[in-house]
């Protein structure tokens, strides 16, 4: 029980800050709407289509995927930079636990933090006289938490090969963008789909760009796929932990 | 029937690219003894005691830990839930306040004694609220201290203890090791403070480049070693000193000063058979073996 909680107070600043901010921008969003579509848009958007394109298509995305990344970060590598490792390899628990509860921990807070747009756009629209279908902001936490899944495994796989505060989340970021550059470039994007239009809907057939609708035919396959890719990142990091000297 | 050892290691290696921290180490230490851990700084202590407790792996050779081969991760863990650690850096989840990580550790061990942890927060006086990263060096000290005294191990396994205690932390942290023994306790504790390990420990062993060069109990310094000193009309020649017992020899000019384990009076007789103007043999304290030890390995 309590190496969860250590889990969980070791990542509670990083998620706390996050919950917040992810938040206070989807609020910001909403009430101020009209401000906001102006200057994303020259014509009038309809409010689905505005939140769409501002929220899951838009900054949000991005922010959301920073997150990600950085909630996967710590763990004994960092601990190893704290000097705190000794203790915490000492204790009568294998690496596979401490790495499977930070894990665990990590992935409930990128599905916390993928569901708070579902339940800010909604609750707040009503308020400025708008109204944002729940089922659609429930779509996108579905596929914002199994993307985000395979991000925070990117996050935590750097976590693991690099030591230092910094190196790790830019190795992480760098890996994603040069993931996304390969997906999107001919004949690649045949065969790689850029895991950022899975988590918006863009040129994907479960969503309409001119409505800002996804259908709820949502992607299972490619979703399974992005999964079993992000327990490939984990089981990576897991074998590679089992492996270092600390 | 052999005897039991806690620790045992078999031609234990480890390499960092050239560099051997450790070498083809041969190490026993017996159970229910205290047991000092001697070697100067980066003679390959640390990674010892990091290779036992599964931290670090071996290049080649074995161990085991408590019976527990120290290789199998799995044996390694179970080994590890009946020794109590305190690390050279001392360094503890600085986001925890003390009450919380006496709660945390003690959510991990069967043999957690309350009472003692009480009395030792009271001992060391340590504040229950304050943040570990608030704590000094000499607090946190304490506190690694408390996490490890504040059970009742099988083996305790000490690297560099008193680093960062004052006199009086350190007197009652001897104090706390031997009562810790007498009541079953093996302490295992790595050091380079000789004095500390001279009024404590059952049995020494010297570590120097990452070989053991040394492996004694205090009766048998106080029994078996002793300091050959030969005075020569001329050059003293090494070479006629190739004897059963000569652990080291020092020579300056004329004089050989010879350290010999269980051998002392035929060291002298041949001494004197080599026509030496003057023999002197005499008792010798750790310091001086410990010193001789290392000196002449390096």
């Amino acid at each position: 029980m309590m190496l969860w909680y250590k889990a969980w107070r070791e990542s509670r600043a990083r998620f706390l800050l996050s919950a917040a901010a992810l938040t206070v921008i989807c609020a910001s969003f909403v009430f101020f709407h009209r401000d906001a579509s102006s200057g994303i848009s020259d014509e009038p958007l309809s409010y689905a289509v505005y939140i769409w394109r501002i929220t899951y298509k838009g900054y949000l995305r991005e922010l959301f995927v920073i997150l990600a990344i950085l909630l996967g970060l710590g763990g004994l590598t960092r601990e190893r930079d704290h000097r705190t490792v000794g203790f915490t390899l000492a204790l009568p628990v294998s690496r596979w636990q401490l790495l499977a509860t930070r894990t665990l921990v990590g992935l409930a807070e990128v599905g916390v933090l993928a569901t708070l747009p579902a339940i800010v756009l909604p609750t707040l629209s009503p308020l400025i006289g708008q109204s944002y279908p729940s089922s659609q902001a429930w779509g996108f936490t579905i596929l914002w938490t199994m993307v985000g899944s395979l991000i925070f495994g990117m996050g935590l796989l750097a976590s693991v090969l690099f030591t230092g505060e910094f190196t790790a989340p830019v190795a992480a970021i760098l890996g994603l963008m040069g993931y996304s550059l390969v997906a999107d470039i001919s004949p690649m994007d045949s065969y790689l789909t850029d895991i950022h239009d899975v988590m918006s809907g863009i040129d994907m057939p479960y969503f309409t760009e001119r409505t800002g609708l996804l259908s709820w035919h949502l992607p299972w396959h490619t979703l399974v796929a992005v999964l079993l890719a992000a327990a490939s990142l984990i089981a990576i990091s897991a074998r590679i932990t089992n492996r270092q000297d600390f | 029937m052999p005897e039991a050892y806690v620790i045992a290691t078999h031609q234990l290696t480890k390499r960092f690219g050239q560099f051997a921290a450790v070498e083809a180490l041969d190490l026993n230490v017996r159970a229910h003894q205290i047991t000092g851990f001697l070697g100067r700084n980066g003679a390959g202590k640390s990674t010892t005691i990091k290779m036992l407790l599964g931290m670090t792996r071996p290049t080649s050779g074995t161990g085991t830990l408590l019976g527990r081969n120290i290789e199998d991760p799995k044996e390694n863990c179970e080994a590890r839930s009946s020794i109590a650690y305190v690390g050279e850096d001392k360094q503890l989840y600085a986001y925890f306040t003390v009450s919380e990580i006496i709660r945390f550790t003690r959510s991990f061990y069967a043999d957690w004694r309350p009472e003692v942890a009480e009395r030792l927060l009271v001992d060391y006086e340590l504040p229950p609220k304050r943040k570990v990263r608030a704590l000094s060096k000499g607090m946190r000290t304490k506190l690694a201290l408390l996490l490890a005294l504040s059970r009742k191990p099988e083996l305790l396994i000490l690297d560099e203890p008193s680093e960062g205690l004052d006199p009086v932390a350190v007197e009652g942290l001897l104090q706390t090791l031997v009562r810790a023994a007498s009541e079953g306790t093996t302490i295992f504790f790595s050091s380079h403070q000789i004095a500390e390990v001279e009024r404590i420990a059952d049995r020494v062993c010297i570590l120097d480049h990452g070989t053991l060069v040394e492996d004694f109990s205090l009766d048998e310094l106080q029994q078996d070693y002793r300091r050959v000193t030969l005075g020569f009309a001329t050059n003293a020649a090494v070479e006629a000193f190739r004897m059963a017992g000569i652990r080291h020899i020092r020579r300056a000019e004329r004089q050989l000063s010879v350290l010999v384990r269980g051998n002392a009076d035929a060291v002298a007789e041949h001494g004197r058979s080599m026509n030496a103007v003057s023999v002197d043999v005499a008792p010798i304290s750790l310091r001086e073996i410990f010193l001789e030890s290392v000196q002449s390995e390096s």
